[in-house]
């Protein structure tokens, strides 16, 4: 298992051996319980710092050398990641979780801190904006509600001239970013084979994005060897945990559809199980499966462009006694197979090949697979009811036998508003529960309060987790109201709040002998979704057009108070204009009433007579004409 | 009532009919108003007008306007129009001969500059004649450096012979032989030499309005053939600017090769060029490898010639060689623009690969760089003999002649004049007199349109920057101006000169008009305004008006009694 995390971390380990070759590239795959497998590919480049200076590009990108420069960004960190890892079954993360972001997109990166503060800011954003037309992402809105400077949990990863004085670290994140096809596009077009040859061209975006869990990353950082010169790597790496079945579905019909009857494989034992009625057997064993069935297409040709590049193209960690078949069109050159761990094989492309394919059969497998345990599970949760406030929870659970200590960094946004008094740090043994919770003391804290509109919060705690016991931190928080213009077309979904990142320090290697890792890891809790309380938008308008009434309101009657003349009800002049228009009006109605006593009656008397006095009281003009018209009426 | 009566006229009966009631109501006739009470109501009513007029309406107009900062417009109008600049340039001559005495040498100037100005009354140059010594340096009062050295050479120097000319390719010094004494001949030397340049200063200034001048309406040259090869160049080169990237990419269809030498190759060729152009414009150089390039599928391809065993380019596919979407050119970061040399490496398969009607293998894109094919000799012996390095590896040798070939394209692009073709500093003096007119006449249009800008959209707002910005380009504009007219053309320690003026006050104006917070609030008119606020006004606005019309009628009625009274 050891030698597998050397092989996944080549280009960091191995390259203090060998000298290091201008790029390699690898993928190493694992198949997990439950069906699912894991992929992980690896693309790493270089070039000396006098070529990247001088502006001249071989493997190194250089679009990202160019933003680089301009930024003048020391170590970049760029993270892509969709879905959950899934530790309780799957168990510790692949390269330690050093090549893992949170969910949506994540950004840390060592800046030229040379010019103070406003230079740097001005380089962030530089930079930020840069990378967002480089891969098609929102991370221009990273600005300065977004962006913390984290103080624990991350420490550069490259050789610094100077030990690192003159850097400064910035780091955002973008929850709430769908990572999809067109960020994965830009990020092939910085490999030297482009997806056309070796591993790359596994990577479909129909394949990674139908994953369980994916995270891409592009690591920049400097690496110097003594008596070499300093080189500028780029390490690029796409993890992916696929559900086989899932992506062996059938191509040319990917809906989902019921098996005919034949075809299911029922659990006979079942008391119920009759010709109609069938319980799904479980699966028994390991699933066979092929890359091209499950990528859809096998490996194209090799991308060994680099001199001195003998290091292995794919590995796979499998049991010892699964049978492995490898087909390859072309040569017949064989692979390199078998190193020195039994549960390792190692292949690499053979240049000539057009086509290479690996194949597993479905087998059954005594031998239960050999996980290992992650150093912590980590969940955070919103509590609370109503839209004014709530609270956040979480839970750090340590499964071990000896307690770890660890940086837990949250950048909230700034309209979450946290009540740094009411944080509680509290430890249950998970041996056993009739023990109190006893209150955990962080042994540091690092706490930036949010300022609106301007800053978000960062709180960084150093934290030692008891063995074997359960940490769960609590704090209660506000939520803000936003201004009309700040909220986000669908509102109602929520805010999301960035995942929290958890570092695991390396334990102290003389307190627990060899128990722990001797470096450092990281792990992330799922992004959460805030709801904030929401107006109806159309409020402003709705506040416009009602106070403007009620002003209308008040101010019509304070002027025709103030303007009118107040006379008895009888001596109101009869205005002009509503003489004539009553003048006409009776005569209309004059007029069709004779019409109808004439249809009526040809010619009767008292129809006319009616007529005659409607006509008369009309003349008299205004409200008098109904008036007049009842009192003929009374006649009649 | 009379039924029959009603019959008979029923307009007549209505009024009497209105006649009853009021006959009837008499007494019910309001209390005629004391005069106080008709001047109180009046006042009241004058005085709410008063408020909405003088304090609601300017309030409301403040509160909803927008802020335009006062622009020169009629200064940015007249170097729209022309008017503020009459475009001449100073073209200052050296004559040095050596041996003679300085009278000798102030006749033959005189002379020379008699003819010089006799028919350069509608050129554009200004040709003004200077007396040196062959040892002593001119005295040139209130000019720049001369922009032509003539030297004549004694009889029998080594340097020329007979009635040769000759220019040296790093000096604008045109060097006689001792067979071109007289005056008319040398101003014929002096006449070829600059008419190229006449012509395509005449070229740019050609239908703008600057081509009015005290002379007439300058004409673009008579020469088709001459005004055909000035549109072409106009059309490849690029915008003006004061920095240019160029970017170097060899792309590769396969693996192989992955590295060149370019740097080399670039210190051989490029970088002497570079130099020669760095007072016109700063350069910066990249370069890249792409392995796995792929033609877009929207060309045919190449297609196999039987009879020639090469691989022909059809020529309709040269425009979409360059796969855009694939390959990545992204240009560079900062000011300025890109300038792309593409080297393209056919696989083995496909080589030797040549443009099919020329059978040439290269070609330039106009304002976006050039691509040149460069097919690897097919090896005669087997590839084992040699080393991994030279099969993946272009040497300088390989890149020699398209190095050649990208310094030609990207003279081409930047515009240099091809002639005199035996100087590069008299073309480079021409490029810096023609790209100071360009951009002088640039600024001088974006000025006109955002002065018709601002007239045309009264809701726009002008910040305070823009009108910093425009004020920063006419300063410039008048120093470019001026700077042309005295020969100032190239930067100095204490003057930006023509060009340095001219870039300054072109990126001064593209600042001004493309100042982002101009746009925001152009779609914020007055009927939005008033349809926001139409419940307040309209409910508002009745009573107002409807009591104003009826103290104003009062009045009115009022004033006509008291008239008839008298």
């Amino acid at each position: 298992m050891k030698l597998a995390q050397l092989l996944i971390l080549p280009a960091t380990l191995l390259s203090a051996v060998l000298a290091i070759p201008e790029y390699s590239e690898h993928l190493h795959l694992r198949p997990l319980p439950n069906g699912y497998l894991y992929a992980g590919f690896n693309f790493t480049a270089s070039t000396s710092l006098s070529a990247y200076e001088s502006q001249h590009f071989r493997y190194f990108p250089r679009s990202l050398g160019q933003i680089l420069q301009h930024s003048h960004t020391k170590e970049l960190h760029l993270r892509f990641a969709l879905g959950r890892w899934d530790d309780e079954s799957w168990g510790s993360r692949p390269r330690d979780g050093k090549r893992e972001g949170g969910t949506g997109v994540e950004i840390w990166a060592w800046l030229d801190s040379g010019g103070g503060k406003p230079a740097v800011e001005e380089r962030w954003s530089s930079l930020v904006n840069s990378l967002s037309g480089l891969f098609c992402a929102s991370l221009n809105f990273i600005d300065r509600t977004k962006t913390t400077r984290p103080v624990l949990s991350f420490e550069p990863e490259g050789t610094h001239r100077g030990g690192g004085d003159g850097m400064e670290l910035l780091h955002g994140t973008l929850p709430h970013e769908v990572v999809c096809t067109e960020n994965l596009t830009p990020f092939l077009k910085l490999l030297p084979c482009k997806g056309k040859a070796g591993i790359s061209s596994l990577l479909d975006g129909h394949k990674v994005f139908d994953a369980n869990w994916q995270t891409m990353s592009i690591d920049v950082r400097p690496v110097c060897h003594v008596g070499e010169e300093c080189r500028l790597e780029i390490q690029q790496t796409v993890d992916i945990v696929l559900d086989i079945e899932r992506s062996m579905r059938p191509r040319n019909d990917p809906i989902p559809r019921p098996r005919p009857v034949e075809e299911l494989e029922c659990d006979e034992s079942k008391s119920y199980h009759a010709s109609d009625t069938c319980y799904p057997r479980r699966k028994e064993g390991e699933m066979a499966w092929s890359l091209s069935q499950i990528f859809g297409t096998p490996v194209r040709g090799s991308c060994h462009v680099a001199d001195g590049d003998e290091s292995p193209d794919v590995s796979l960690e499998i049991s010892p006694d699964r049978a492995v078949e490898v087909l390859h069109s072309g040569s017949n050159e064989t692979l390199m197979s078998d190193a020195q761990d039994q549960r390792l094989r190692v292949y690499r492309l053979s240049d000539s090949g057009k086509y290479t394919d690996i194949s597993l059969i479905q087998q059954i497998i005594q031998e239960a697979p050999h996980q290992e345990q992650p150093p912590l599970y980590a969940s955070r949760q919103i509590t609370g009811f109503g839209q004014e406030r709530g609270g956040m929870h979480a839970v750090l659970h340590n499964p071990h036998t000896y307690p770890q200590r660890i940086v837990y960094l949250e950048s909230l946004p700034w309209f979450l508003r946290p009540y740094m008094h009411t944080l509680k740090v509290l430890s249950h043994p998970t041996t056993s529960h009739d023990q109190p919770a006893t209150p955990v003391k962080p042994d540091k804290m690092f706490y930036t309060p949010a300022l609106d509109r301007k800053r978000g919060t960062h709180l960084e705690l150093l934290l030692t987790i008891p063995a074997q016991s359960t940490v769960e931190l609590t704090y209660d928080f506000d939520k803000a109201i936003l201004r009309y213009t700040e909220y986000p077309p669908d509102a109602n979904r929520g805010f999301d709040v960035a995942p929290a990142i958890i570092r695991v320090l390396p334990l102290n290697s003389n307190s627990t002998a060899g128990n722990g890792k001797t470096q450092d890891s990281y792990l992330r809790t799922t992004s959460l979704l805030l709801p904030l309380p929401t107006p109806d938008f159309s409020m402003p308008y709705n506040v416009i057009i009602l106070t403007s009434t009620v002003i209308a309101l008040g101010f019509g009657s304070i002027f025709n108070l103030l303007v009118r003349r107040f006379v008895l009800a009888e001596e109101v002049p009869r205005s002009a204009l509503a003489v004539r228009v009553a003048g006409v009006m009776g005569k209309v109605r004059g007029w069709v009433r004779s019409l109808k006593g004439r249809m009526r009656g040809g010619g009767d008397g008292g129809g006319r007579a009616v007529g005659g006095a409607g006509e008369a009281a009309g003349g008299a003009g205004g409200m008098n004409g109904i008036s007049g018209v009842a009192e003929s009426r009374k006649e009649r | 009532m009379d039924p029959t009566s009603t019959e008979d006229g029923g307009g007549v009966s209505a009024v009497e009919g209105t006649e009853l009631p009021a006959s009837g109501n008499a007494k019910a006739t309001p209390p005629t108003e004391s005069a106080r009470t008709l001047l109180t109501r009046r006042t009241i009513v004058f005085s709410f007008w008063a408020i909405v007029l003088g304090l609601g309406l300017p309030h409301w107009l403040w509160t909803t306007s927008t802020y335009r900062a006062s622009l020169p417009l009629s200064t940015m109008n007249d170097w729209a129009e022309g008017k503020a600049c009459d475009l001449r340039f100073a073209f200052p001559i050296r004559v040095r001969v050596p041996g003679w005495t300085r009278e000798e040498m102030v006749e033959l100037s005189g002379s020379l500059s008699a003819l010089l100005d006799h028919d350069g009354s509608d050129g554009l140059l200004d040709f003004t004649i200077h007396v040196g010594n062959a040892d002593e340096e001119p005295i040139l009062p209130a000019h720049g450096d001369p922009a032509l050295t003539v030297v004549l050479h004694a009889a029998g120097s080594p340097d020329t012979n007979g009635v040769t000319s000759r220019l040296e390719p790093g000096e604008s010094a045109l060097h006689l032989g001792s067979g071109l004494r007289q005056a008319g001949e040398i101003a014929d030397q002096i006449r070829e030499i600059t008419s190229p340049q006449q012509e395509a200063l005449a070229y740019l200034l050609s239908g703008t309005p600057f081509a009015v001048t005290e002379h007439g309406v300058l004409r673009a040259t008579q020469n088709t053939w001459s005004e055909a090869s000035l549109d072409a160049r106009n059309t490849r080169a690029f915008k003006p600017s004061t920095t240019y990237h160029l970017s170097f990419s060899l792309f590769v269809p396969g693996n192989e090769p992955s590295a060149w030498a370019i740097e080399d190759a670039l210190a051989a060729y490029m970088t002497p060029l570079l130099d020669a152009l760095a007072g016109v414009s700063n350069f910066t150089v990249t370069t890249q490898v792409q392995l796995h390039a792929s033609f877009s599928p929207s060309i045919a391809g190449p297609t196999f010639d039987e009879a020639s065993g090469k691989w022909k380019l059809r020529k309709e596919d040269l425009s979409g060689f360059v796969n855009a979407a694939e390959w990545p050119l992204s240009p560079s970061i900062g000011e300025g623009s890109t300038i792309n040399f593409v080297l393209y490496v056919p696989a083995p398969g496909h080589s030797p690969l040549v443009v099919a009607d020329t059978g040439g293998t290269g070609w330039l894109v106009p304002q976006w760089g050039g691509v040149a094919i460069l097919n690897l000799d097919e090896p005669t012996t087997p590839r084992k003999s040699t080393t991994d390095t030279d099969r993946t590896t272009l040497s300088a040798a390989n890149l020699d002649e398209i190095m050649l070939t990208f310094a030609d394209q990207l003279t081409a692009l930047i515009g240099l004049p091809s002639s005199p073709a035996g100087s590069l500093a008299l073309r480079i003096a021409a490029l810096q007199r023609e790209r100071a007119t360009a951009l002088l006449l640039s600024t001088a249009s974006t000025l006109g349109a955002l002065s018709r800008l601002v007239h045309k959209l009264p809701n726009i707002p002008i910040p305070d920057t823009v009108a910093t910005s425009v004020g920063t380009s006419l300063r410039h504009l008048d120093h470019a101006c001026q700077d042309l007219r005295a020969g100032r053309y190239s930067n100095t320690d204490t003057n930006l000169g023509a060009l340095g003026n001219a870039q300054a006050a072109s990126e001064a104006s593209e600042k001004a008009f493309f100042e982002p917070s101009m746009v925001g609030q152009v779609y914020f008119p007055d009927e939005h305004k008033v349809a926001v606020y139409v419940p307040l006004l309209g409910p508002m606005g009745v009573p107002l008006v409807l009591a104003g019309v009826k103290e104003l009628l009062g009045w009115y009625r009022g004033m006509r009694e008291k008239v008839k009274r008298t």
